[in-house]
């Protein structure tokens, strides 16, 4: 009952015209950051930052969460429209939403991913709103020893699902956390790996980092090609809504994307696309007639856009609960908190309760206005699609420009994002995944932190971590999951020969 | 690919071995209680040396991968990749004495010509409304751009 009142207070605050406002603009900034192919949630919401950047924390941050759950939603338009995904959870999408446009069914693919995602958003807020209090009151009981260990659950997460390769990843993982190691010691303030460069003192920033992997380096690797005709098509839309017959099997489908979209988005290291495609395989598993599935199956569309949604939304309960992020753009949205003040974990509950039930209270209203905006305009997002795509990347250079340089006025953080670009644009090249980089860049100085708090409290003792229930819980799962992920890690040719000396 | 593996996991290597190095420099106990500035940045250099020994182990082992198709740019990849490169460094260093708009201006004509290849008719227009216009609207929401000698 106390969270909901506190809910009710929350809708006080982000009911107001100026918030309202900023949640609309968010959506529609999202939407049309999905809808052009070559950047994602985590670029477009790294790059829109700065058009928060005066604002208040708590429209900032509405704004922020609309721009993102905008984004998943955006996705949807072009894979639909034209079988391009906008971001990696949409490209299930692909499979029967764009055979459903091309049998003139555009309208019902996006009508049943819209009254999906709503659902499915709604549902996943519902559970953030059944579950934050109690885990972020669980989590006071955390001090520096089992904050760490709960660092290193969300880290080996990370890392688990992070690739192809194990051993990228944590190389990946490790550059984050040194990159986040520059600057001055927060306990000794001895500058480290600063080179005698005075702006390295104020430590690397993730927002450069984060336009130069996924901005700059994206924007690289798609120059590769020929950049020309990646955008052209758009079709007719009209009705909206599906046929009276497969509401049933739309109703079912959108039960149980819900379901797994909430529940893989409160583990941390899981990203949508894991989501959606398993979304997809269970409906695929389920029907009656599989079959159907690839030719223009409503399912196919329905199960994976709510199981997006739903997870977009859910990903929020561990950030706001345990100040863990689940994803990049999670990581991103942390980042941003962190930036206007306030530090994401249970404390925020308490030193903060109007901003984050305000922002709670958002993602219902956010919902609301998505599924208004996105019916009616599908139209004019799919004329957008004809902007050239060359055009684009110059406009979405200018905005990496001004997002970097206006972050702390400073032509070297603009530098850095090239930096970042150039090797984004390796990394995409050889493999090596970005997203556990981004991660770690922003847990190391809280890793490092409760780390060396740890350590301190026991007098350099070690044990402390195991010595602690809840730490030591924590610690186990980590180890579980890391040999269970070298020994995925392993090549099967390793394993046969095993098996043979054991034969 | 056996050979880009190489190189690359070499690369990592000499990373991870830099960042022990400089940990090196750096306080490893600190305080009389807890670990200094040089501790966690010194296992995360050799943890870094050791992944990358073990990859570099399992390159030499295995059979030899053949570069995949398209992993090497083509000419004409790779010059649209230049112009990118050159543009973003040309106005890092031209920004401060240029100031934002001319600098803008200058990047949008650039890459709007070489790789949109616009007529000057949708260049101009495209290019003025990302430069100058772009630095008045931020202008108005409080962030502020560099203007550089001539103050614009």
């Amino acid at each position: 009952m106390e969270s909901f009142q506190h809910l009710m207070n929350g809708f006080l605050v982000a009911l107001s015209l100026q918030n309202l406002l900023f949640a609309t603009i968010g959506c529609i900034l999202g939407t049309l950051i999905g809808v052009l192919p070559g950047l994602g949630p985590a670029a477009g919401t790294a790059l829109l930052i700065l058009i928060t950047f005066k604002l208040e924390p708590t429209s900032a941050i509405i704004m922020l969460a609309a721009i993102y759950y905008g984004a998943m939603y955006g996705g949807t338009i072009t894979s639909v429209l034209i079988n391009v995904p906008g971001e990696a959870a949409s490209v299930v999408t692909c499979l029967d939403g764009y055979e459903m446009a091309k049998q003139g069914r555009a309208g019902p693919a996006l009508g049943i991913a819209a009254i999906g995602s709503f659902i499915g958003g709604t549902v996943a807020t519902f559970g953030l709103v059944l579950v934050a209090l109690p885990l972020a009151r669980f989590a006071l009981r955390f001090g520096p020893p089992e904050y760490f260990a709960l660092l290193c659950v969300g880290l080996s997460l990370v890392m688990a699902l992070a690739g192809k390769s194990l051993a990228k990843a944590l190389v990946m993982g490790i550059v984050g956390l040194i990159f986040s190691l520059v600057g001055v010691d927060p306990i000794e303030g001895a500058p480290r790996f600063t080179f005698g460069i005075t702006p390295l003192l104020d430590g690397i920033r993730f927002v450069p980092v984060v336009m130069g992997f996924f901005g700059i380096g994206e924007i690289l690797l798609n120059a590769e090609k020929s950049l020309a005709g990646v955008m052209a098509g758009g079709g007719k839309v009209t009705s909206f809504l599906p046929r009276r017959e497969e509401w049933p099997i739309c109703a079912t489908s959108i039960l149980r994307g819900t379901g797994l979209g909430v529940f893989l988005g409160m583990i941390p290291g899981t990203n949508s696309a894991v989501a959606s495609f398993m979304s997809y395989a269970i409906e695929k598993r389920l029907s009656r007639h599989p079959e159907k599935f690839g030719t223009g199956a409503i399912e196919g569309v329905a199960a994976p856009e709510t199981a997006n949604n739903a997870y977009a939304n859910a990903a929020l309960i561990p950030l706001f609960t345990l100040g863990l992020p689940g994803s990049p753009t999670i990581a991103i949205l942390m980042g941003a908190l962190i930036m206007n003040g306030l530090t994401p974990g249970p404390l925020l509950f308490t030193q903060h309760a109007t901003f984050v039930w305000a922002v709670i209270a958002s993602l219902y209203i956010g919902n609301v206005i998505l599924l208004i905006l996105n019916l009616p305009l599908v139209g004019w997002w799919a004329k957008l699609l004809k902007i050239p795509y060359q055009v684009l990347v110059v406009i979405i250079l200018v905005f990496c420009i001004i997002g970097a340089y206006s972050l702390n006025n400073s032509v070297f953080d603009v530098g850095m994002m090239i930096l970042c670009g150039i090797l984004g644009y390796f990394c995409k090249k050889l493999d090596f995944p970005l997203a556990p980089a981004i991660l770690t860049l922003i847990l190391g100085p809280l890793l490092e932190r409760s780390l060396r708090e740890s350590l301190s409290l026991s007098q350099g003792d070690y044990r402390i971590f195991i010595t602690r229930p809840i730490s030591l819980v924590f610690l186990i799962i980590t180890a579980i999951i890391l040999i269970t992920s070298v020994r995925q890690a392993l090549p099967s040719a390793v394993r046969e020969e095993s098996k043979e000396a054991q034969v | 690919m056996t050979r880009v593996n190489l190189i690359v996991w070499g690369v990592v290597l000499a990373f991870g071995a830099f960042v022990v190095y400089e940990s090196l420099e750096l306080s490893y106990y600190g305080t009389d209680f807890g670990p200094g500035p040089g501790f966690f940045s010194f296992w995360l250099g050799v943890l870094v040396i050791g992944l990358s020994v073990i990859e570099l182990a399992r390159t030499l082992r295995g059979p030899r991968e053949p570069l995949p198709a398209a992993f090497i740019p083509g000419r004409d990849g790779a010059l649209r990749i230049l112009y990118i490169l050159a543009a973003l460094v040309a106005s890092l260093f031209l920004m401060a004495p240029l100031g934002f708009s001319l600098c803008m201006l200058g990047l949008c004509v650039l890459l709007l010509r070489a790789l949109a290849r616009l007529s000057w008719w949708a260049t101009v227009p495209i290019a003025l409304a990302s430069s100058f216009g772009l630095f008045y609207l931020f202008r108005q929401l409080q962030v502020f751009l560099p203007t550089g000698i001539l103050g614009i």
